[in-house]
């Protein structure tokens, strides 16, 4: 086994064994599950009253229209999911890429592992491998209380195209997510004090999420969490056309939102994405230069430091 | 100069930071075999030596061979042919001490792992902590799961950081017995240490760091033959304060 798979592999053990992991990924999977219920109770509201309205319809003898829950696209049910992600699963992400090089700090262990006859760059391999392995865990956890919701609402069509769909929307949220836990992960090796670490990647993310929207399209902070509101036009006017033009390329959970949007048919007809870059390039783009920040900055980790007091 | 025979050998190794000098150019030649006393007060510069020789840390001047490998040019070389125990380790709270030294013991690329961890286990006479975990260790046990981790591999030259550091006397008496079993075995031993007494019982040469720089080498039959245990800590005390006329 490679140096790096072992420090992935003893990694993700440490991992499961640190409680507030494991109740971060909990709550992000009951959080996912409240979205499921959403979906699931919405349809089956639509249903209720769709099976009072046929009723009366064909008891006074006029035509009864097709059930408009089997004409929307299936995956809009799923339309919270993508704010849980942005918001919890992103979190997640950062704690758990702090954690990751945290963990050997505070347990002594960086110079006894800087002993050890693998190069720095397989440490910071090694870490990262970790961390995407742990939200493409929490990815899953997500898929698949989706599909089972999916397969449970009544009405709701699911053909293969919508699964593959959601697939590819899963492995943009895992990525989305996965590049705020690479800056979390390079920010606590460049940083050595804990909560310097963590608050400078929590600062990332909230600009991201809360900040850039209002100054690109307007949207307040309150609606960053409605995956509907999220979606709106750039206003027309001369300020928000430059501060769009200028800063939607950076936006990034605008682009994760109008990706998630399009991938789960639920993206206002003729809404153009914010900026000049197609969110398809920001997100990669941005996962690359987090790949590489973290590259850098674990390779050159300070392996004398740490301890119970670090 | 080093010689075929040397453990460790420095010319001129130092590392500076910005214009504050950690180490000034040390030049020293330990030979293989021997168990190595290093001396010197709080931030002398001990840690830092160790530090450079173990490739923690990078050098800013001179150079230096650990094992016969150059620590710049072949650090992974060295890395293998080394053994390290900090001050105040601690590793894998969470983990039992089986699970904590069999990851070292992969990481060292040891073949057999499993058999590695029973026989240091074994040597250290802690079997009886295997399947504990470590956050419930006292300073004395994590002390010897840190050594445990440190000879997994069987190293060439085992660098010890204050070794004896916060064990009570019992402690003490265990690790000198299990330094004079290591070093009867073949292993060179490099310890940094301020008790002077443990420099008497287990060093066969001793070297005093001041103030970066190395103000007195010689062996322990040599200092033996010219000072009893009280002038030893005399001469310590002499050649750390700067008092040249002392050293060799």
């Amino acid at each position: 086994m490679t140096p790096s798979r072992l420090l992935a592999r003893q990694s993700l053990a440490g991992l499961m064994r640190d409680r507030s992991v494991l109740i971060l990924v909990a709550f992000f999977a009951a959080m996912v599950m409240v979205t499921a219920w959403l979906g699931w109770s919405a349809t089956n509201t639509v249903n209720a009253i769709y099976a009072d309205a046929a009723q009366y319809l064909a008891g006074a003898g006029q035509p009864v229209p097709s059930n408009p829950v089997g004409q929307s696209a299936p995956l809009a049910v799923l339309r919270n999911l993508g704010v849980y992600i942005s918001l919890i699963g992103t979190f997640g992400a950062i704690v758990i890429g702090q954690l990751l090089i945290e963990a050997d700090r505070r347990a002594g262990t960086l110079p006894l592992l800087g002993t050890r006859p693998f190069a720095r760059r397989d440490y910071a391999l090694g870490k990262m491998r970790a961390l995407g392995v742990a939200t493409g865990a929490m990815m899953a956890v997500a898929g698949l209380i989706s599909v089972a919701t999916l397969f449970t609402i009544p009405s709701l069509v699911v053909r293969s195209a919508d699964l593959a769909r959601l697939g590819l929307f899963l492995i943009l949220g895992w990525a989305y997510i996965t590049t705020f836990g690479l800056v979390a992960l390079g920010a606590a090796a460049r940083m050595p004090a804990t909560a310097s670490g963590l608050i400078s990647a929590s600062v990332v993310w909230l600009v991201v999420t809360f900040v850039l929207p209002e100054l690109t399209a307007n949207i307040h902070p309150t609606a960053s969490i409605n995956p509907v509101s999220t979606l709106a036009a750039t206003p027309d006017s001369a300020f928000f056309r430059v501060t769009s033009t200028l800063l939607g390329p950076v936006s990034l959970s605008e682009a994760f939102a109008w990706l998630s949007g399009d991938l789960l048919s639920f993206l206002p007809d003729g809404l153009a994405p914010r900026g000049p870059v197609p969110p398809l390039v920001t997100l990669p783009l941005a996962l690359l230069l987090a790949f590489l920040f973290a590259l850098r900055s674990a390779a050159k980790l300070d392996l004398t430091a740490g301890g119970p007091d670090a | 100069m080093p010689s075929s025979n040397s453990a460790v050998s420095t010319h001129g190794l130092g590392i500076s930071y910005g214009d504050a000098v950690a180490l000034h150019p040390l030049t020293l030649d330990v030979q293989k075999g021997e168990v190595f006393g290093f001396l010197g007060h709080n931030g002398a510069g001990k840690t830092t030596t160790i530090r450079l020789l173990t490739t923690l840390l990078e050098p800013t001047t001179g150079s230096a061979r650990v094992a016969g490998h150059d620590i710049i040019s072949d650090p992974l070389k060295v890395r293998a042919a080394i053994g390290y125990l900090p001050e105040n380790v601690r590793l894998y709270d969470r983990f039992t001490t089986r699970e904590n030294l069999m990851f070292f013991a992969r990481l060292s690329g040891l073949e057999k792992p499993a058999d590695a961890v029973h026989e240091t286990l074994d040597f250290l006479n802690i079997t009886e902590l295997a399947d504990r975990r470590v956050g419930t260790f006292s300073k004395g046990m994590r002390q010897r799961v840190g050594l445990a981790q440190a000879i997994l591999h069987r190293p060439d030259v085992l660098f010890l950081d204050e070794p004896t550091s916060g064990l009570d006397p019992m402690g003490v008496r265990q690790l000198r017995e299990i330094i004079d079993r290591l070093n009867a075995a073949g292993m060179t031993i490099f310890m940094n240490t301020h008790l002077l007494s443990e420099v008497a019982r287990s060093c066969t040469s001793i070297g005093v760091l001041a103030q970066g720089r190395l103000v007195f080498r010689d062996t322990m039959q040599v200092v033996a033959a010219r000072y009893d245990e009280h002038s030893l800590e005399e001469l310590y005390v002499g050649v750390a304060a700067g008092h040249s006329e002392v050293a060799a």
